[in-house]
C-alpha cells in the first residue's frame, strides 16, 4: 500500500522527465532513418529522465527535498541528467561521445542545471493540482499537501492582511 | 506615506513569483539571435559584454524591487516624487517606442516557417486573442503568471535538452570562457558598421527598454512587500468589482526591529529570483542558443554569411537549416518552434506591461482618470495600442516609420541610462535611510548609467549612428 502511494506523487515528476525526454528523442530522427531506431532514441532518454523524475516525486515525498528549494535539486539533476543522457547515448548513439565519456558528462551535468530549473519550475505547477486530487486516499499525498498549504497560508494571511488594511 | 504592517515574507526560497514577467520579456533576441550572431563573427571572447549586461540588469531588478516592495508603489510614481517631469518622460517614451508592432514579426515569421501560414494573420490575430483574454481575465496578473510560468518551463527544459544534444564540452568552455575576456574589442568591431550593433546587443542583454521599470507593477500586484496593500487589476470585464486604489503607496515603520526581519526576509526572496531565475535562465538559454548556432556553423560554413547580413529572418532560418542538417529537419522544426515561442512570451508580456504601466501613470497623474479606475484605464491603452498595432501591421511599417527609426532605438537605451539615474535618486532621496541601498550597489547602478549612456553617445558622435 505504502508502495502505491509512494508512487502516486511520482506522477508529475515522472510525467515531465518522459515529455521532454520523448521532446529530446524525437530530435534524433535521423533523416532517412527507420521509425523503430527514432522511437528507441526517445524512448532511451524519456525513460530514464521519467523515472528520475518520478524518483524526485517520491523522494519530496519522504520529505528528502523541500518544496520549491532549487539547490538540492539543482545537485540531483547534476547526477541524474548526465547519467539519462549516456544511457541514451549507448542505446541509440547520436554522436555525442566523440570527446569522450568524461567531457561528455562534464557538459551534460552543465546542461543538467538548466534542466533542473524548468523542471522545478513545472513540478511546483503540478504537483500542488495532483496533490489535492490524491490528498483523500493517499497520507503520503496528504503530509505533502500540509507542506504546501502552510506556505499557502502564509499567502492568505498576507492576503487577509490586506483586507483588513482596507477596513 | 501612511504607515503599514509589512506582511512576512514567504517561508521558504520559493520559485514561482513575478520574476516570470522579467524573464518571459528578457528573454528575447537578445539571447536567442544578436548574441549568437555576435559570437559567431568576433569569437566567444565578445561575450563578456553580455556577463556584464546582465549581471548589471540582475543589481538593476533588486534595486527596482526595493522601492517597489518598501513603498508598493511603481518607480513611476517615485520617478514623479523626485521630479514630476521625469515621469512623463517615461510616459512618452513608453508610446513612442512600445506602440509599434515590430516585435512580433520575428516570432509570427518563424511561425509561418513551420506552418506556412503567412506572419501578418498570425501577428493580427495574436493580438486580437490577446486582447480578448486579458480582457475577460478576472485578475489578469494571476492568468498570466501562469500561461507564462508554463512556457518558460517548456522553453527552459526544451533549450536545454536541444543543447544537451546537439552542443559538446567544447563549445561551451569557449562560450563560458569568452566570458571573462574583459577589455575584448577586435579592431572590426570598432567600426561604424559594428559598434553600434554591439551597443543594441549590450542594451538587449536582458530586459532592455523600459522593461525593468514594468517589473515594480508586476511585483505589487503580485502583493510582494508593501504591494500587498494595493489592489490588482482586473480585466476590463470585472472592472467594476475592482477595488478602490490609493492615491499613494505605503510604508513600514523602519526603527522596529521586527517589520526590519521581515524586510531582510523580502529582499532575500527577491534576491534568490534574480540570481537564480533572472540570470541563470538569461544564462541558460544565451549559452544553450549560443552553442547551438556554434554546432550550426561547423554544419554549414555558409550560415556565417547569412548571419552576417542585416536580416534577422533568413540569418535565423539559416541558422534552422543548419541545425536540421546537424541533426534532423525535427530539430530545425523545433528550433524555429522557441524562436516563436520567445515571441509570443514577449507579446504577451509587452502588451500587458506597456497597459499597465501607462495606466498607472495616468491614474496617478491625468486629472480626472481616477475616475475610471485602474482596470479601464487598463483596457484603454490595451485596446489602444492592439488596434493602432492592427492598424500598422495591414497598412504601415511595423517598426515604425524609416524615418523615426534611429530616433526610437536611442530613446530605448537612453531610457535605460536614465532609469539607472532614477534609481540612484529615488532610492537614496525616497526611502527612510534603513533601507537605502548600500554605497556598492549605488556605484554598481552609477556605472549601469554610464555604461549605456556611455556607449550610446559614443557611438553617436566617433561613428554617427544610434544603435544597431
Amino acid at each position: 500500500m505504502g508502495g502505491r502511494h509512494s508512487l502516486e506523487l511520482a506522477l508529475p515528476g515522472a510525467s515531465i522527465g518522459a515529455v521532454a525526454g520523448a521532446m529530446a528523442g524525437g530530435l534524433t530522427l535521423l533523416a532517412g532513418q527507420p521509425t523503430g531506431m527514432a522511437a528507441l532514441a526517445a524512448l532511451a532518454l524519456a525513460v530514464p529522465l521519467g523515472l528520475f523524475g518520478g524518483l524526485y516525486g517520491m523522494l519530496l515525498g519522504h520529505g528528502v527535498f523541500r518544496p520549491g528549494t532549487f539547490g538540492p535539486v539543482g545537485l540531483y539533476w547534476m547526477a541524474a541528467f548526465p547519467v539519462s543522457r549516456l544511457a541514451q547515448e549507448i542505446l541509440a548513439p547520436t554522436g555525442g561521445l566523440a570527446e569522450g565519456v568524461p567531457a561528455f558528462l562534464a557538459y551534460q551535468a552543465m546542461i543538467a542545471l538548466g534542466f533542473a530549473i524548468g523542471f522545478l519550475w513545472l513540478h511546483e505547477r503540478f504537483m500542488p493540482h495532483w496533490l489535492v486530487r490524491r490528498a483523500g486516499d493517499n497520507p503520503l499525498a496528504q503530509d505533502l499537501l500540509g507542506t504546501y498549504l502552510r506556505f499557502a497560508r502564509v499567502v492568505e494571511k498576507r492576503k487577509s492582511a490586506r483586507k483588513g488594511a482596507r477596513r | 506615506m501612511p504607515i503599514r504592517k509589512l506582511p512576512d515574507a514567504p517561508p521558504s526560497v520559493h520559485i514561482l513569483g513575478p520574476t516570470v514577467f522579467l524573464v518571459a520579456l528578457g528573454v528575447g533576441m537578445g539571447e536567442s539571435y544578436m548574441w549568437p550572431r555576435l559570437v559567431l563573427l568576433f569569437g566567444p571572447e565578445i561575450r563578456w559584454l553580455f556577463l556584464i549586461g546582465v549581471t548589471l540588469q540582475a543589481v538593476v531588478m533588486l534595486e527596482m524591487a526595493r522601492y517597489a516592495m518598501a513603498t508598493g508603489e511603481s518607480i513611476f510614481s517615485g520617478a514623479a516624487r523626485v521630479f514630476k517631469p521625469l515621469m512623463w518622460f517615461f510616459f512618452i517614451v513608453a508610446i513612442a517606442v512600445y506602440i509599434w508592432p515590430g516585435h512580433l514579426s520575428a516570432g509570427a515569421a518563424a511561425f509561418e516557417e513551420i506552418t506556412g501560414i503567412p506572419w501578418v494573420v498570425t501577428a493580427v490575430a495574436g493580438l486580437v486573442l490577446v486582447g480578448v483574454v486579458f480582457t475577460l481575465a478576472k485578475v489578469i496578473y494571476n492568468l498570466l503568471e501562469n500561461v507564462l510560468s508554463l512556457l518558460i518551463g517548456a522553453l527552459v527544459l526544451g533549450t536545454a535538452v536541444v543543447a544537451a544534444m546537439v552542443g559538446s564540452w567544447s563549445d561551451v568552455v569557449t562560450t563560458i570562457s569568452g566570458m571573462f575576456s574583459f577589455g575584448y574589442l577586435p579592431p572590426e568591431a570598432m567600426s561604424a558598421a559594428w559598434f553600434p550593433v554591439i551597443v543594441g546587443a549590450c542594451a538587449f542583454a536582458g530586459p532592455s527598454g523600459m522593461q525593468q521599470m514594468w517589473y515594480t507593477l508586476h511585483l505589487r500586484d503580485s502583493g510582494a512587500g508593501m504591494g500587498v496593500h494595493l489592489p490588482k487589476v482586473r480585466g476590463l470585464r470585472h472592472a467594476g468589482e475592482e477595488e478602490e486604489m490609493p492615491s499613494r503607496g505605503f510604508m513600514f515603520d523602519t526603527s522596529d526591529p521586527a517589520e526590519m526581519a521581515k524586510w531582510k526576509g523580502w529582499r532575500r526572496w527577491v534576491t534568490f529570483d534574480a540570481l537564480l531565475l533572472f540570470w541563470g535562465i538569461t544564462m541558460l538559454v544565451t549559452i544553450s542558443f549560443t552553442v547551438i548556432a556554434q554546432s550550426a556553423v561547423r554544419q554549414n560554413p555558409a550560415v556565417r554569411t547569412a548571419i552576417q547580413g542585416d536580416d534577422r529572418e533568413v540569418a535565423l532560418s539559416a541558422m534552422a537549416d543548419a541545425v536540421s542538417s546537424a541533426g534532423s529537419s525535427v530539430l530545425g522544426v523545433v528550433f524555429l518552434g522557441f524562436i516563436a515561442l520567445i515571441g509570443l512570451n514577449a507579446t504577451l508580456g509587452l502588451f500587458d506591461s506597456f497597459s499597465r504601466g501607462q495606466a498607472d501613470m495616468s491614474f496617478h497623474f491625468v486629472p480626472g482618470a481616477k475616475k475610471l479606475g485602474m482596470s479601464k484605464l487598463y483596457g484603454i491603452f490595451l485596446w489602444g495600442v492592439i488596434l493602432f498595432g492592427i492598424l500598422i501591421l495591414l497598412f504601415g511599417p511595423a517598426d515604425g516609420p524609416s524615418g523615426i527609426l534611429d530616433t526610437l532605438a536611442f530613446l530605448s537605451t537612453f531610457a535605460m541610462g536614465a532609469y539607472c539615474v532614477t534609481l540612484l535618486l529615488v532610492n537614496n532621496r525616497m526611502l527612510p535611510k534603513p533601507i537605502r541601498p548600500k554605497w556598492w550597489t549605488n556605484v554598481i547602478i552609477g556605472f549601469g548609467a554610464v555604461f549605456y549612456l556611455g556607449m550610446l553617445f559614443y557611438s553617436l558622435f566617433a561613428y554617427g549612428v544610434v544603435v544597431g
